[in-house]
């Protein structure tokens, strides 16, 4: 009955795919949502609503900010932009997962064992 | 502080929310339209790969709050809304609560002050008594040389103190005479027990130091009395005061509040403790300080830092036998050597000082505490009822919000939140009533028992607001459980199918069992009620032998010097005749001990010439008239008269119990009897025979009583009381006796009272115990009463379609009524049934306190258990009738 959160590969995935998508440019929770599904290309099951939890989590945490602005069709939105803390924050988390990454690589690499 | 914000732009933040989600599900649609899609599938689709609304929200929300609080607060405004909605049961509710926790605060805070607050002093917990007693002998004193000696070689106290206290004397202020409390005090009583002046400042240790042969006369005064006295005057210093006509200049007055080494008595005049002798006219000072042997000073320790009380007595345990043999006074029989020898030190805490109150009421307070205790119960299962019925007629509610996806818990929370919410109510009405209550209690105590005007600290401390919370917190658990526990549907769709059934059960089970422990819980209050007002009757009933009513007893005090040069018999015998001849008085004699005093007076007599221990009996010393003012009947022989003096042979009288036991078969008249050892009351010889008295205890009938005459033994004249017997009232009457006992020029009238208000003062603890016990009974009955009128109104209400149907099918209105009535009786008599033995084994616990009446007194049961019945009737009246006065037709209609 009760709806737990989809969770993707691991924890703090959505969290960074966010910020490396708002690294780029300023985005709308929908076009957020719409960029994220278009770049993994539908290989990452994620429930759109999932966002907007997250995103409340990252506000909460200084890294990111939203203001209102005009969407392109003319509706009002929340635009979330990254922070200086949210960029390292990020920058942070690419390095750990790369490290994390490439230690599962080593051991899953056949010349290793 | 971001989530505390968030709680104000609560609404914003959530209509933000709603915004932003309404968007993006638009935006989707219409890309979805765009690339082919019908719109409803569009707007299904995108629904679909958003998930589920509600709980984004939700968990959106969350990231900002801290759950509990939320759930909380929620709660209690839910609650609230309930509260508002109906406020015929929340003003039951909170007043039932207010009533119950209050009782049990304000006898909580009584029995507080008393038993444990400790004293309003700097560290009272470094406090130590130290005295000197012959054990079994419950009265500890040291002498001045004890305390020296104790003191030069203890090792555990940083200082040690003394004081002569609560005496009451004759003390001349500001032009007025009157008795007040002395206390003669050591130079360091006030530094030790850390106090400060109100004004000018209080008696230092260069003020009384041990070895001066003068002594400073100066006063410090208490702070009531110096209100009292002299309105608070500031320019009071250096003013006289004379006690016992030795004049004392006044160095300064003692803090508000300051009750010095006990917790109710606060000393109206300090004097330094080398000065006492000078009240009693002693001229040499150092001779009456050096005796060894004469115990007239508490004393009292402040522990060093790090020695414990054990550590302490351990060690003046150790060095007490020597300093006892070094003062062994010298020339005293080998008795009265043997004596000295035997005295023990008695070493305890004295954190929390001594207090006759305290010795006094302990039981009854304990005893009114636990019917207190069960008033409360009877309060919580009068509310777990009600509330149980409300519950009920929610169970459609709650039915509703399982199936919305409420959880168990979260219900239950809810119902212990309602419950909580409605206590800690109470709690805050219990403590103002507590406050009132408390307060009226201890003036009524210390009115009756002191001369002299005693507080006692009532205010809330931790432990009164601890006992209350806590009270609370377990008032809300125990009428909370029921109704949550069943509020919490297993299965929501019975829930909500229940409600819809057209003829429902009878009245619920739970509710009953609850009803039939309040009815028992009850009936042990009115049982317990019962008794003491049984108790309390009988006491009122008895006849003590002597003509109560009608008779006033004036306490007489000499002005300073007033009995210089008397010549005792002829000014007694004068001042007699005077009063005697005054309008109103029927009769007048003067006592010593007798009628209105609290102590009784026994001692021993014997035949005399027989070797035996003798026989303990009441001893009452008076002068000629006092039986006839007292109406005791002269059976046979003689009344005392004036012209028994100390040149003629001594007499007694002796009451006729008093002479059936000693002489079983001779005549009394003329038999010579030896009282105690003291050597001018033997061979006294009978004079007369009067009828039984108890003059001292009530509760004693039949005392044997000896009876003898002050105009015997010049040293018992004086301070004597005046008994009247008068036809009118004492008021009238006051201010001529004062004024003839003035106009003799030796003594004046100190106080007042009729001989019923000083046997009202002996039964004070039945009283308290009667009127308070009475007075929680009628609460329990009456909270009994509306708990089963509730139950019985709430069963006629879910039944109203069986009645209906009952009555369409030809049922008279009489058997309906019979039928509803029944039901309440049954359950009355189940209670009944089941309180009577509880009763029974309850009462046998305060045996000890009944007088007249066994505690399974069988008039005190079948009275309250029919009272009970009655009472029960009563309420199951109403909805009975309600039930007879049903419209079928509407009945069936209904819903």
């Amino acid at each position: 009955m009760k709806n737990q959160p989809q969770r993707d590969l691991f924890p703090g995935a959505l969290e960074m795919m966010i910020l490396q998508t708002l690294k780029r440019q300023p985005l709308h929770g929908y076009a957020l949502a719409q960029h994220i599904k278009t770049i993994s290309d539908d290989l990452l099951q994620v429930e759109e609503g999932s966002l907007y939890p997250a995103l409340q989590r990252m506000l909460k945490a200084g890294l990111v900010e939203a203001n209102w602005g005009t969407s392109t069709t003319k509706r009002r939105v929340r635009i979330y932009k990254l922070t200086p803390d949210g960029a390292k924050h990020l920058k942070d988390e690419i390095s750990s997962f790369e490290r994390l990454l490439e230690g599962i690589r080593r051991v899953l690499s056949p010349a290793r064992i | 502080m971001a989530s505390i914000r968030s709680w104000f732009g609560r609404r914003r933040f959530e209509s933000a929310l709603a915004e932003e989600i309404r968007a993006h599900l638009e935006q989707k649609v219409d890309d979805l339209v765009e690339s082919g899609f019908s719109r409803a599938e569009a707007e299904a689709r995108a629904r679909r790969e958003f998930g589920n609304v509600t709980s984004t929200q939700e968990r959106s929300r969350e990231v900002w709050q801290w759950r509990p609080l939320e759930d909380l607060l929620q709660d209690g405004r839910h609650t609230l809304r309930l509260m508002r909605r109906n406020p015929g049961f929340t003003a039951v509710a909170v007043l039932t609560l207010s009533l119950g926790i209050g009782a049990n605060t304000a006898l909580f805070s009584l029995l507080d002050s008393l038993l444990l607050r400790n004293l309003a002093v700097s560290h009272p917990e470094q406090l130590v008594r130290v005295g000197a007693h012959v054990p079994d002998d419950s009265s500890a004193g040291l002498s001045l040389p004890m305390l020296q000696q104790i003191d030069a070689s203890q090792r555990v106290f940083s200082a040690m103190f003394a004081w002569w206290g609560d005496a009451v004397l004759n003390v001349e202020a500001n032009g007025a005479l009157s008795r007040s409390d002395v206390w003669a005090v050591t130079g360091n009583y006030y530094s030790e027990l850390g106090a400060t002046p109100e004004i000018g400042r209080l008696i230092a240790p260069q003020d009384a130091p041990l070895d001066s042969a003068a002594p400073a006369r100066i006063a410090v005064l208490g702070y009531a009395f110096w209100e009292s006295h002299y309105g608070g005057a500031r320019d009071v210093i250096g003013k006289i005061v004379r006690i016992e006509g030795v004049p004392f200049t006044i160095v300064g007055v003692a803090r508000n509040g300051f009750t010095g080494i006990t917790p109710d008595l606060a000393a109206e005049v300090t004097v330094p403790i080398t000065a006492e002798p000078l009240l009693f006219g002693e001229s040499d000072v150092q001779k009456h300080l050096r005796r060894p042997d004469s115990l007239w000073l508490e004393a009292a320790g402040r522990l060093k830092p790090g020695i414990t009380l054990e550590r302490a007595r351990a060690q003046l345990e150790s060095i007490w036998p020597p300093i006892r043999e070094s003062l062994a006074p010298q020339g005293k029989t080998p008795l009265e050597l043997h004596q000295f020898r035997s005295l023990q030190l008695e070493i305890e805490s004295g954190k929390k000082g001594g207090t006759l109150l305290r010795s006094l009421f302990l039981k009854p307070l304990y005893v009114l505490l636990a019917i207190a205790g069960v008033v409360l119960l009877v309060a919580c299962v009068n509310l777990a009822s009600l509330m149980l019925a409300r519950a009920a007629s929610r169970s459609y509610e709650m039915g509703v919000r399982v199936a919305l996806g409420a959880s168990r818990a979260r219900l239950t929370r809810q119902m212990l939140t309602e419950s909580l919410t409605f206590s800690m109510a109470g709690a805050l009405g219990g403590l103002a009533f507590a406050s009132w209550g408390s307060r009226a209690l201890s003036s009524f105590l210390i009115r009756e028992l002191f001369i002299v005007p005693v507080k006692l600290n009532l205010s809330s401390d931790w432990r009164i607001l601890a006992f209350t919370a806590g009270t609370a917190i377990l008032t809300a658990i125990l009428f909370g459980w029921a109704p949550s526990w069943r509020a919490s549907p297993a299965d929501a769709n019975r829930a909500i199918e229940q409600n819809t059934r057209t003829v429902a059960r009878k009245t619920p089970q739970l509710g009953t069992a609850l009803i039939v422990a309040q009815i028992a819980l009850s009936l042990i209050l009115l049982v317990c009620g019962g008794l003491f007002l049984r108790t309390l009757e009988k006491l009122h009933a008895v006849n003590p032998g002597f003509h109560a009513h009608g008779l006033l007893l004036l306490s007489l005090s000499p002005k300073p010097g007033g009995y210089k040069n008397i010549a005792w018999i002829s000014y007694y015998r004068e001042l007699n005749e005077r009063i005697s001849n005054l309008p109103g008085v029927t009769s007048a004699a003067l006592i010593h001990g007798g009628p209105g005093q609290p102590i009784e007076w026994t001692e021993k007599v014997r035949i005399r010439g027989t070797a035996s221990d003798g026989m303990r009996v009441d001893l009452a010393m008076m002068m000629p008239g006092t039986l006839r003012t007292l109406g005791i009947r002269l059976v046979r022989g003689r009344d005392f008269t004036w012209h028994d003096d100390d040149h003629s042979p001594r007499v007694a009288i002796v009451s006729e119990d008093l002479a059936a036991q000693l002489f079983p078969k001779a005549d009394a008249i003329g038999q010579r009897l030896d009282i105690t050892t003291e050597p001018e009351w033997q061979d006294v010889r009978v004079a007369g025979i009067v009828s039984s008295a108890s003059l001292y205890d009530i509760r004693k009938p039949k005392t044997p009583t000896i009876y003898l005459t002050a105009t015997q033994y010049g040293h018992y004249m004086g301070d004597p009381f005046l008994l009247i017997k008068t036809s009118v009232s004492p008021a009238a009457l006051a201010g001529p006796l004062r004024r003839t006992v003035e106009s003799l020029g030796r003594e004046y009238v100190d106080r007042i009272k009729t001989i019923e208000q000083a046997i009202d003062r002996t039964v004070l603890q039945e009283r308290l115990s009667a009127l308070l016990s009475a007075f929680f009974a009628g609460l329990a009955l009456l909270l009994a009463a509306i708990g089963l009128y509730g139950l019985m109104a709430y069963s006629v209400t879910r039944r109203s379609r069986e009645i209906g149907i009952r009555m369409a099918l030809g049922a008279r209105q009489s058997s309906v009524q019979w039928m509803v009535l029944r039901e309440t009786l049954l359950l009355a008599l189940l209670g009944l049934g089941i309180g009577l033995p509880c009763a029974i084994a309850c009462a046998h616990l305060i045996a000890s306190m009944l007088y007249g009446v066994s505690s399974n007194d069988p008039l005190t049961l079948l009275f309250v258990s029919l009272l009970l019945l009655g009472v029960s009737a009563l309420a199951g009246f109403l909805p009975a009738r309600r039930a007879m006065r049903l419209d079928p037709i509407a009945a069936l209609h209904y819903e």
